[in-house]
Parts: structure tokens; sequence; C-alpha cells
């Protein structure tokens, strides 16, 4: 053994055990009994909305994110980053210089050879700017001048559960908390009537499949459970459990709940236990959520100009359409975060038919949801988020064809979209080579893109941290830089 | 989320304020956290972040003079101390921490420095690292009630910060903690009657003994065990399909039961499988380490998998036995506990040789894994065995026996008779997949006409229409030989009679019918191979066979079938038997060895074994004599008929054994346990924690600054364990008694049970953690004792009431002026409501069950191909099972669960989290199983709860509470239930709605109304906020 440690442990001992009968001190005794009295960010001391005090830690440019999460990654090669020199490069062998030896996955690694596969899509101009939009995106392209394009996302993971775990909680393994409750967290709820973070999970062709999720995506990892994200449902229980029991009628549930409060204050009485009160408080917000969340997915309010802009599916319950309409109306109610999942975009073969599928569901309600926003004045409060965990490769995964290919994972670039709430809308940001394999300028890692997030709303991303086993986690671990590039 | 609740913590500062000054500063206890807070991050253990060579976690770089000529502490004069100098700025370039580090020191903790420094900057190491000595017991305090040195330790602190201890609680409230505590279910009110009248000195002690004898205390022991280990029912990444690791599950119960000494619970879950001459049950236990998530992704690497999956070990065995949070030092050397980089890459060798594939293949049993039978399987396997090898020596014997020479070995073969196979009745042939305009439809005698065995097939076409229903991909394949006829039985329905008939064989391709009737089935308009035509539809009303040969449908010898479809053109027909008919020898040429052999090189059907086959391929006179003798031992074992005729039986006896056997062996579980590779793989210094970075060559050795290894203990996992489990070990004994005192308390001694390290909180009780540490291994790891320990205090025993002035001078109950009282864990709360009803199913172990959960949970976000993306909830007993055994499915966890801060179970949680939220009440108002509880409990009421209102309520509540009611509460429930009644009366349809929640049957002798009032009365008893307490 160290002869320096063993000297300080003989030390240590005889200090420490010849004090025992002195006790702990009793001003650390007295600070463990009441933890503010050091703790610098005791998750104890909240601000008014149930958030932590001291936060916003500065005047917040979005009360409010809605976050769409296209699952599964899609190809930015065909939706917006343009790469016209690659027609010239159809089926040759993308250069081992640009690969460069980096890492690819255990799909394409066994590949003979890596044939580059053009994108058949239309790239036009839209915007101030003229920038490039895939013919894919006829909506979305009318809306450019709204959006920040940053086209140099990076990440480190290739694999979907990995990567997507990542961008969605700082870290590639579980057991972090997700961003929505990061931000349940640190700033607390708008409102008394419906949770901080809602989930929503969005049907393609009537149906679910693609990439899975994981409920870590939403999850509070060690974070109080009661920020986790809640799932709203398009079938069944909007919201699990919310209906009264089949016989039960509204007004029975009332008399129920009534003589239920009287008795646990009664027992409050008796036992002088806070945490009845508190209960009490909870069943009575659960009985405001029977009304509020039905109130919040009838859409038979809305104009018919409203339900038409979303698109003919927006009457479908589950439908991305009607889910992005869900997420203004949330917006409206003070819903601290919104995040909408739609799957099927992990297109390793038949990409352009996919493709054309997926882009054909969103495209739409994309704009809608942004323009309706804006309309309600409520776009400059709101951050509108749009993309996945990683990008797509410019080489074809399988056969190549002139009108058929596909594409592996691609985490070097990939490209996502902001809108509103201080984001400098036509900005098109960062550039990648010719292949769309590597970033030549302004790289915006997941980290920095979280960073900027949580900028938006107020937050100090490296000073939003819980202390957990001895360490202040934070969702952007100890990197990320905000891209202050992209703000007005 | 949303509504916070939080304890308004008055918190007075009277010992920070007063006491202080009057007490010594202890460096460990009050000094420590501040630097490690504060100074640690830019000066601490951490080399590579280190700041100006200064670190301040070790005297000798603290009171040294540094580069720039100055030493951080100066001990007797803060003065002199550059340290103090910097904490006391104002001045922004000097002050530390730097003011833009977001690490700050208050005036108080300033102080409290300067004091430490004056009174001579006394250093010692952190506390959890020097090994617990056992502390005198203070002297108990005068007319406090204490049972053992717990009290007096607890007692003696209240009386340092002038606190007294709450009275005893009410026997019934004492019965239904300790119940709850020990096994996580509701005393009875049989329970409960026995303890109240039980007045001799032992009661309690009674009533506890009784509970740890009781099988249901090591579920519930186990039950807290698995947050620890991260046990799930799925793979938790990916797909996330299904794993069986449940048998590890069920050694914890057992382990637990029978009490088995914490050590050696340590050591078989570490390390059971490297035991000399390892039981079965030791090598299930290391089941805790494959407990962690893996994956199966495509395109994933194994290289990041295999470091992903020891780090995981790494960080789990730390937190959970050593109180430390090594994943830190997976990156960089910890920043603030002394754990080097190097240290935690040697602690990961240990757990980075293991057989098992980076890749889980998404398979059930991804090995190593190990079969587990249960005692009677194990019974009747030996049992089966023992008669096979009684038969096997009986078929042996009579073989030798009977004494063969061929009477015709030369005689070229003669006319052959005929024989039939049937190939499908009553199901299928094996491995085949059925299909067809709509399913295979069987049906029985008497309703329906059948040929052969139990069933036939039945189908109706209408009018043109071509329907069928077909299978192929048989694994035993049909064989066709020379001369063979194709058959099958078809019943006409006279009064619906088809227009064709048609069968279809498939040999890899449909390219063979037959058709009877009208030309109007497939391939129409031909007579040849491909549309053989037979002629007329045969008589309806009747079973007739349909037979064609197989050349005419263009079989050769030695086509091999694995399809057959029966088609029709409208009708209805039943179909039945079908097979074929082949040619066979006489008894008399079967007592010709050759005569048979002539035979089968014609014949292919029935399928000969074949290795049997491949001896016959061997022409007679170049058979080896070992090749004879095993063709012979066929021959006259299934052939020769004088010598087949005494083997008939024992030959069926023998294939029925070795099905049972095989049968059992297909019902003994499996699960998952470790195993080291021969060589083991070499571990590296991973840079950042990088796959890709490989640094320095290290190989497995324990970190010694905490504790030696343990003399000749081998460098693997084993010697891991008995580290751990070593006498003077700092750590594991003191984060084992504190996991134990939390589950009890609420809050360990010290708070932070997953953290012991210099970040970890200070303990509320250091002498008592140590002294109850030191205790528990002197009785040999005894967990029992320990827990008995604990519920037989006076502390453990006081009420739990609270006045307004604690609860403001301690609100979370650290010091225990009061008895616990919190919300029961999510497994209690649903085991508790199952139990009060009668519905719970007390079996122990076994593979997990899925009882009701809300539709469409795991569908939206399940991966396609994953066979966890359908939920299909189970049925009967299933349904009420205690919720330790509910299946886990880690990507998406039972939601009624995971409402009440249950873990995901993707990572080892030593702690949960106890919220108060309205999900949780909209589980308890709505989820089906708790309605469904409410209405078997009011069933309960009426008929083992006496006759009047008053007497029913009483039963009701006692039931619930273990207490009788209160008059208020009594006339409220009263009230209550009267109001429902009439109600109900008025509304007969609503109470019979409400009835129906669930899957147990209603009590029909019951008056619906009179049950759905009680029900409701039940429902309100279960929604209270002291039924989910434990108080």
């Amino acid at each position: 053994m160290n002869p320096v440690r063993e000297s300080a442990l003989i030390e240590t001992r005889r200090h420490f055990f010849g004090r025992t009968s002195a006790g702990i001190g009793s001003a650390a005794l007295a600070s463990l009994v009441n933890p503010k009295l050091f703790a610098e960010n005791s998750a104890d001391a909240l601000n008014s909305q149930g958030g932590i005090s001291g936060l916003p830690h500065f005047a917040a440019k979005a009360k409010r994110v809605i976050y769409l999460f296209m699952s599964g990654a899609p190809s930015q090669l065909d939706m917006w980053d343009y790469k016209p020199k690659m027609n010239d490069w159809f089926d040759k062998d993308l250069p081992d210089s640009v690969r460069n030896g980096q890492r690819i996955t255990t799909m394409t690694s066994g590949q003979k050879r890596f044939p580059i596969a053009p994108s058949i899509f239309k790239f036009g101009q839209h915007g101030s700017n003229g920038t490039r939009v895939s013919e894919l995106l006829p909506y979305t392209a009318k809306m450019i001048d709204d959006l920040a394009v940053i086209k140099t996302v990076h990440t480190e993971a290739i694999n979907h559960d990995p990567a997507i775990t990542y961008i969605q909680t700082g870290s590639q393994l579980p057991g972090r908390p997700s961003t929505g409750a990061w931000f349940s967290y640190g700033l607390g709820s708008m409102n008394e009537n419906l949770p901080a973070f809602i989930v929503l999970h969005s049907t393609v062709n009537g149906g679910f499949g693609g990439q899975a999720l994981y409920s870590r995506l939403w999850g509070s990892g060690f974070l109080s459970t009661r920020h986790q994200g809640v799932s709203l449902r398009a079938t069944g229980d909007p919201v699990l459990y919310l209906s009264n029991p089949d016989g039960m009628s509204v007004s029975m549930r009332r008399r129920m709940l009534d003589e239920l409060g009287r008795l646990n204050a009664e027992r409050f009485n008796e036992v002088g236990d806070p945490e009845i009160q508190s209960r009490i408080a909870q069943y009575e917000m659960a009985y405001r959520m029977q009304t509020s969340v039905p109130d919040l997915t009838d859409i038979s309010d809305e104009s018919k100009e409203t339900l038409e802009m979303y698109g003919p599916e927006v009457s479908k319950p589950g439908t991305f359409a009607a889910n992005c309409l869900l997420a203004r109306r949330m917006a409206e109610r003070g819903v601290r975060f919104t995040q909408v999942f739609i799957r099927q975009w992990d297109q390793h073969g038949n990409l352009p038919n996919d493709i054309r599928r997926q882009c054909g569901i969103i495209d739409q309600p994309c704009y809608a949801l942004v323009q309706d926003l804006k309309q309600r004045g409520m776009l400059d409060d709101t951050l509108v988020i749009w993309g996945g965990e990683f990008g797509r490769t410019i080489y074809c995964q399988g056969g190549l064809t002139q009108t058929n290919y596909g594409r592996d994972h691609h985490p070097r670039c990939y490209t996502k979209w902001l809108a509103g709430a201080g984001i400098k809308g036509g900005t098109d940001y960062g550039k990648t080579d010719d292949f769309s394999y590597n970033i030549t300028e302004n790289p915006v890692h997941i980290h920095d893109l979280n960073a900027t997030i949580l900028q938006q709303l107020g937050v100090d991303h490296e000073r939003l941290t819980y202390r957990h086993q001895g360490r202040d986690f934070r969702l952007t671990d100890v990197h990320g830089k905000v891209v202050t590039d992209i703000l007005s | 989320m949303m509504i916070r609740t939080f304890t308004i913590s008055l918190a007075m500062c009277f010992t920070a304020c007063t006491g202080a000054d009057d007490s010594e500063v202890n460096f460990s206890s009050d000094i420590l956290p501040l630097l490690s807070n504060s100074c640690f991050t830019c000066h601490g253990p951490d080399e590579a972040t280190r700041q100006s060579n200064l670190r301040l976690d070790r005297p000798e770089s603290a009171l040294m003079k540094q580069e720039s000529g100055h030493v951080a502490i100066v001990p007797g004069h803060s003065d002199q101390s550059e340290l103090f100098r910097r904490i006391g700025s104002s001045d922004a370039d000097i002050k530390m921490p730097p003011p833009d580090s977001d690490r700050k020191l208050n005036d108080e903790q300033i102080a409290l420095i300067k004091k430490w420094i004056d009174a001579g900057a006394e250093w010692s190491g952190h506390w959890a690292f020097q090994p617990p000595e056992k502390p005198d017991v203070p002297a108990a305090v005068e007319a406090w009630r204490t049972n053992g040195p717990v009290d007096n330790f607890i007692h003696a602190t209240l009386k340092t910060m002038k606190l007294s201890p709450e009275d005893r609680a009410a026997k019934e409230t004492l019965i239904r903690r300790v119940t709850l505590d020990l096994t996580g279910l509701p005393a009875t009110i049989h329970e409960v009657d026995q303890f109240l009248a039980d007045s001799s000195e032992q009661a309690w002690e009674h009533v506890v003994d009784r509970l740890l004898g009781s099988q249901k205390y090591g579920e519930n022991m186990a039950r807290i065990w698995l947050d620890a280990a991260r046990y799930g029912d799925t793979h938790g990444l990916h797909l996330d399909n299904e794993r069986s690791i449940w048998p590890y599950r069920d050694w914890v119960i057992k382990s637990f039961n029978g009490n088995q000494p914490f050590d050696q619970f340590t050591v078989e879950q570490i390390a059971g499988d490297l035991l000399p001459n390892p039981t079965l049950s030791q090598r299930v236990a290391t089941g805790f380490n494959r407990c962690n998530v893996t994956t199966s992704e495509g395109g994933s690497i194994d290289d990041e998998y295999y470091m992903r999956y020891a780090v995981d070990r790494v960080e789990t065995t730390s937190t959970v036995w050593l109180g430390l949070t090594a994943g830190c030092a997976a990156c960089h050397d910890h920043k603030f506990d002394p754990l080097t980089q190097k240290e935690f890459y040697q602690l990961f060798s240990y757990y980075f040789s293991l057989t098992e594939r980076a890749m889980d293949g998404n398979a059930l049993l991804p090995p190593p894994a190990v079969k587990v039978p249960s005692s009677i399987q194990m019974q009747q396997k030996t049992q089966y065995t023992q008669q096979l090898t009684a038969i096997d020596a009986t078929i042996a014997k009579l073989l030798a026996e009977f004494k063969y020479t061929d009477p015709q070995p030369t005689e070229i073969l003669g006319e052959l008779s005929e024989e039939q196979f049937v190939w499908i009745d009553d199901e299928i042939p094996a491995g085949a997949k059925p299909e067809g305009n709509s399913p295979w439809q069987f049906v029985e005698a008497p309703d329906h006409p059948v040929h052969s065995g139990k069933k036939s097939t039945v189908r109706t076409g209408a009018g043109d229409a071509i329907t069928q229903h077909f299978f192929t991909g048989a694994t035993d394949k049909l064989k066709i030989g020379e001369n063979t006829r194709l058959f099958a039985y078809a019943y006409l329905d006279p009064e619906n009679p088809p227009q064709t008939l048609q069968l279809q064989f498939n040999d890899g391709k449909w390219d063979h019918r037959a058709s009877w009737g009208a030309d109007k089935a497939f391939l129409a308009g031909r007579n040849d191979a491909l549309n053989r035509q037979m002629g007329k539809l045969p008589e309806t009303g009747k079973w007739v066979r349909l037979e064609v040969d197989a050349s005419a449908v263009g079989l050769p010898p030695g086509s091999e079938l694995n399809g057959w479809a029966f088609t029709q053109v409208g009708g209805t027909v039943h179909w039945d038997t079908a097979g074929i008919v082949s040619q066979s020898l006489s008894d008399e040429q079967k007592r010709s060895l050759f005569a048979w052999e002539q035979f089968r090189a014609k014949t292919k059907q029935p399928a000969l074994p074949a290795e049997i086959q491949k001896l016959l391929d061997v022409e007679k006179n170049k058979r080896t004599p070992e090749q004879t003798v095993l063709l012979t031992g066929y021959y006259k074992r299934h052939v020769h008929p004088d010598s087949r005729a005494k083997l008939t039986d024992p030959l069926a006896q023998q294939t029925t054994l070795k099905k049972q056997i095989g049968d059992v062996d297909n019902a003994i579980p499996s699960t998952l346990v470790m195993e080291d590779r021969p060589e083991p793989r070499q571990a590296h210094i991973l840079e950042r924690g990088q796959y890709t970075e490989k640094r320095e060559a290290v190989s497995s050795a324990v970190p010694e600054w905490l504790a030696p290894p343990v003399a000749n203990a081998p460098a693997n996992r084993l010697g891991l364990a008995e580290w751990l489990v070593q006498e003077k070990h700092p750590l594991t004994s003191r984060v084992t008694v504190n996991r134990f005192w939390q589950q009890f308390f609420g809050t360990g001694l010290v708070k932070t049970s997953e953290d012991f390290g210099v970040q970890g909180e200070q303990p509320s009780h250091p002498e008592l953690l140590d002294w109850l540490a030191v205790d528990f291994v002197a009785s040999g790891w005894d967990v029992k004792r320990f827990v008995k320990q604990i519920v037989m205090s006076s502390t453990y025993q006081q009420s739990s009431r609270v006045t307004p002035e604690k609860l403001a001078a301690d609100s979370e109950n650290r010091l225990l002026a009061r008895g616990p009282r919190f919300r029961l864990d999510a497994e209690v709360i649903r085991d508790q409501a199952l139990a009060l009803s009668g519905l719970l199913i007390d079996t122990i172990g076994g593979r997990s069950v899925k009882p009701y959960q809300p539709a469409g949970l795991w569908k939206p976000v399940g991966f396609g191909g994953s066979n966890t993306s359908v939920f299909v909830q189970d049925k009967g007993d299933k349904l009420f099972r205690r919720s330790m055994y509910t299946f886990w499915k880690r990507t998406v966890p039972p939601p009624s669960m995971v409402t009440f801060d249950a873990p995901n179970r993707e990572t080892c949680q030593v702690r949960r989290a106890r919220t108060n939220t309205p999900l949780q009440a909209l589980v308890l108002m709505n989820d089906v199983q708790y309605v469904e509880a409410a209405r078997k409990l009011a069933e309960r009421v009426i008929t083992e709860g006496g006759s009047g209102v008053n007497e029913r309520v009483f039963f009701a509540f006692r039931s619930v509470l273990s207490r009788p009611p209160n008059a208020t509460e009594l006339q409220s429930l009263k009230n209550l239930f009267e109001e429902y009644k009439s109600i109900f009366r008025g509304d007969p349809e609503s109470a019979t709605k409400f009835l129906a929640a669930g899957e147990s049957p209603v009590n029909d002798q019951l008056d619906p109304n009179e049950l759905a009032a009680w029900s409701m009365v039940t429902h309100l008893l279960l929604n209270l906020s002291e039924t989910v307490t434990k108080g």
C-alpha cells in the first residue's frame, strides 16, 4: 500500500474514532435535518410554478416546446442536403478519403462496395434566401422563411437505440432524465389541469411499426417520477385510467371524492402528516383532469379553415396531423413540453417509395402547425423542433438502381430545423462536403442543439443540474455550446 | 409533475446557530463535504483536471508550499492560509471558487472552514472509507422506553437535539405496520384480533417471529432486492424481447426465506459459478449479473457492447455493495472519491471475460444459461430414466435371445402386397403451416361426420368460387415409392354438394393435381399431371375415397411431398384421412432380411431412420460386421414378424418413456448465468470511456485503499466477492445495513444510500450505523436477526403522529422522534388490494404473468418484429398474483407500477422516489384491478362481515386499516352506503355495470344493488390516504 496513504489512514482512524463520543458535528446534523442550510441546488427549493428556484436563469424566449420527432432517422440527402454533384457519381464508390476510416454499422460494413446513390428528388429554391428544399416537402418549403435549418447536426451513436436515447437524454445508455423531464423539473408546470410534459405517438397508414421507442425517452431517469412525460393516447383513455368505471356517474364520483376528502382531512387532523393534504389536492387535480383532458382532445370547436390547413387526416385520432393539432391545443393550455413521435423513417431499402409516404404524411401538418401558431401569435413564444436521431449515408445499402436505393445510418451530419421563439427564420446553417458525409462548416453536436433549446427557455444548460450519486448531472453532460448564430 | 408537493420545512437552525460554537469541527463530516463540493473539481483526485498542481483531498498537498510560494492551509493560522484568503475574498480575480463557476461557499461555511483551520486543521480521511469499529452504546435516557442499543443511540441524539420520542403506537397500527413491512401484505382481522388478545410481554415478538417465518417475508425482501439487481423479463434494449431469468428471481426469494447469510448471498450472486463444484442453485444466483440490459440491434458493434455490459456490472456492484459511484471513473479519475480510472478498469476486468456474446440474438436464453428443474421435474426425470434403462435392457435381452439367420439370403423378391400410410388425420403433419381462404376448420362428431380419428375438417364455398385449405412446410416429408397411390376421404353434403373436388400436392411446387367432377378448379381445361381428370363427382351423403396414382400426377418414386391442398368449387365438403398406399411385404417375405432389403430399395414410405437408411445404401457384401449387426438389430425390432411380436410392447414403452423424458426436459425452465472464458479477454484503460481508445492493459484487481485483497483469493470474480465480504471491509456492511434501515424507516441513516462517497450525505447517526454494521457482521451477516432487531426497537414502534413543532424541527423524520410514516411501494399497494379482496393467489415463483393493463400500450412503441410488441393479457389466477411476478417489459414497464414510482429496471436502483401525483389518484380510482378488488372486498363484507350496516362498516374498515373506525368515520361511511344503495336501487343498470369490472365472477347470490353500494364504500376505503400509507 502507498505509504502516504497508509499513514493517512492511521491518522484518520485515530481522529475519527477518537471523537465518536462527541458524535457527528451538530452543525452537520442540523444540515441533514434541514438540507437547505447547505444545499445550493436542493430540489426542495421550488419556484412559484413548481420548478426550482432561480429559474429561469434569464428571460425566456420560449414558454413551451413542441418537438416533432422523426424516429428512425429521415434522409437528409433526399429532403434537405442538396448535393447536385452526386449525379455524376451514380454507382461509383465512395472515396476512402471521404470515409476516412470512420466506423460504420455492421449492416453495411460487410458490403464489398459503397456505391454512391444520388437523390432522385428535385430540389427547388425557396424563400428569401433561395434555400434548397426537396420536392418531397412542398408545404414545408413554403414556410422556409420561418425556419432555421441546421444541416450539420451530428452525434456519435450509429444505432437507433443508443442514438435516440442520446439525443433525448444526453447519454447513450439508459438511466438519465429526458429533455422534457428536465424542463418539468427546472421550470415546473404552467397549468393546474394538465401534465407539464405530454407525449403523442402517431400512426402511419393506420398502424404502428418501425424502429422501437422506449419509455425512457420521456422518462424521468433519476429525477422524481413526477417529471416523466405522460402519453396522451388516441384510443382508449387519452390519459391512462382517466375514465370512471362503468356504472359510476360523474356525480357519484364527485360524491365519493367529497367523502374521501373529508375522511382524509379527518385523518390529517389526527396525525398531522402534510402528505395527506397533498393527496387530497392530487385527487382534486385528478378530478379536474377528467374534464380538462377530454376538453383538450375534443376538436369540435376548431374552425373548418383550421382543420383544412392540417389536411384530411386531422380528423383521424392518432395521425400525425391530428397530433400536430393537439400539440397546438396543448400549447394554448400551458403544456410546457409536447413531443410528437412518428416512426418508420428507417429506410435501409426502398427509400424513394417510403420517404414519399412519410413526407406525404408530415409535410402539410408541420406547415399547418407553424402557421397556426403564428396566426395565433404563439409562434413567438413556442419553440418548434423537427428531426430525428441521426442521418443517412450517401452510399447505397442493398441494390442500387436509377430509381431505387436504400441508405444506412449516418451520424456525422444530418438535418434538423427549428422555428419560433427567438429562432432566426430563413437561416440555412452549416455546410457538409459534396457527399453529405463530413461537416465542413459550423458543426452542431446534439448537445449543442439541446443547449440551444434550453437557452430559449431561459435556462443556462450548465446550471440546470441535479445531484445524483454525488455528481451534478446535466442534460448536456459536460458538453454543449449554444448555437447563437441561429438566434435572432 | 404539476402540483408539487413538498413538506414545508421551517427548520429552525437550532444547532447550526447555537450549537456550532461549542462543538468541535469534524473534518470528515463538516469540512470534507465542503471542500469536495466546492474545490475538488479542480483541486481533487482527478489528475487530468487538476489546477495549479494543488489537491485539497490530500494533506500532503494542501499543507505544502506551492510553486506560487503560498501554502493553502497553515494549521492554526487561517490568516496565513491562502485557501482562507481566497474563499473569503471579494476580489473576483482571487475569489475561490471562481465566481463564474457556479460553486459557492456561504458565510457560515467559510466560518466553519476558518474555525477548522484555526483549531489546527486536523485531517482525516473520509469516514466511510475507514473500517467501522463498534462504538460504545450510549446510556439509556431515563424514562424513555428502550429495547436495546438502537434506541439508546437514537435517544442520545434526540436528547442532544432537545426532542423526545413518541409513545408506542396503538397495537392495531403496529401490527399493520410490521405486517406490511415484513411481508408486503396487510394483516388479517384474525391476526389483529390475536395480537390484541395477547397481553403477554412477548406478544409483539410472537407477531414478529410469525412474520419472519412466513414465506411472504422472502418475497417482500426479494422484491426490494430486484430493484438493485435491475431484474426484468425483457432484454431492455431495441427489440426488447422476452428473456428467461425468473429462476434467478425465485432464487432470491428462497435465499431470503432460508435466511442465507448476506456474505454468502453476495458471493453466490457475484461468483457462484466459480465456487468449487458449484451447485445448480449457486449458478442460478449469478443471474444477478445477467440482469443488465442487452441488445441485438442490427448494425451494432460487438466491442462497444462488451464494454458497456462490463461497465454496467461494475457500476451495479459498486452501487449495491460499495455505495460508490464508480461509473464516474470510467471516463476519468473520480472527481471526489479516490477511485482512479485504472482502478475502475481493474474492476471492469473481472466482468470482461464472460462467454456471453455481445449480441443477445433477441433470444429467450442468450447463453450461457442453465436448466433449472424443479424437484418434481427431477424426480420425474430420474424415474423415467430408470424405467428406460430397464426397458432398454429387456429389449437388448430379447434381441440377443432371438438368433437369426436369413432363410433366403439370395432369393429375388416376388409379388408384393399393399400397405396404407396415413399422413393427415386430426392434425396436419409436424412443422407444416396451415393456410387457406379461411383457416382449417376442424370439427368433431356427433355434429359432423368424421371418417377416422376424432376430427374432420369442413369447408363451404359459394357458387363457382374455388376455395381451399392447405399446408406446406411439413418437416417429415411424405416419400413416394414405386406404385404409390395418394388418397383422401371426402363427405359431400347432399343438400349442398360441390361442383368439383381437387387434390393438389406440393413437392416444392404446386404442379400436381387431380380433379373429380366439373372441370372448374385450378388449371381447368387440361388432363395431365398438372390437373388429372378423374371422372365424375363421387356419391354424396357418405364417406368416399378419392385415390390417384402418384405417377399420374407427375410424382415419380423418390419424390417428397411437404404440402397438400384440399380444394373444392362451391358446396360443403368434409375432408378427412389422407395419405398414401404403397406396396408392402407379406409376413413370409418379412422373415427374410434380404427380401426386406430389396423391398426397401423400392419403397420409401415410411422413411427409415437416417442411420439405418445409410446402412442399406451400403452394398450387402461391403458392410462391416458392426453395420450388419446394427441393421439386423433394426430388422429384428421392426420387421421380422416373430421377433417384432415379442418386442412390440417393450418398444412402445421405450418410445413413451423417451417422449416423457423429452416432455419433462422441454418443460424445465432455463435461466441466464455467468461463465468465464477459459482465456481471459485483456482489459485496457479506455480513454474517456471510449471502447476504441485503448490505453494501458490492466488485469483484475480490487482498489486496495478501501481494503486489502483477501489472502490467496483467486484473481477472478470470486476474489472480488470475497474481498467485498471480508470482515474489515469499510463499506459492504455499512451500505447493507443502511439499505435495510431505509426499507423500514423510509430514509437511510445515510440518506444517499447509493453514495457513501465524499459527495454522499453524512450519516444522521454515524455511531449507530457503525454499531449496526459491526454487529451485523459479528452475527454472521444474519439478515433476519437484523430485521428483527429493527422492528423490536421502541424507535420503530413509536406512533407516527406528528406535531407541527416536530414537523418544523425535522420534516423528513431523520432523527426519528416519531415512528416511520410513508407511502407504500407500488407493489404493496396492489398486493394489499388483492389480499383484501380475497383475490390474491399466493403461489410463489414461476414465469412472470401479465395481469390487467390498458390496451394499446406496447404497440405504439414496440418494434414490429419484437415478441413483446403485442400485449396479451393473461387469464384466471395469473391476474391475481403478487405484483413482483408481473411481467416487466423494460421499455414499457407496467403502468400502474411505474405511476407509483417503481423503476423501469433498466439500471440498478437502491432508492425509490416517493411521489404523490394525480396520476396515482387515477389509478386507484379507475384501474380495473382496484375496482374489481373493491367489489370482491364488498362481497366479503356482506358474506363475512355480519348482518347490520354498522357491523359491516366495522368489518370493511378493520379489514383495510386494521383499526376500528371512529364515530365520524363510521357515520360517514354508513351515510355513503345508504345513499349509494338508493342511487343503485333507482338505477340497477348502473349497479350491474359497476359490478362487471374485472374477470372474476360476481357472487350472484347477493343483491346487486346492495353489493354495488358496498363496493362504493370499499372503493373509497381503498382510496384513502391512510390505506396507501404505512403509518
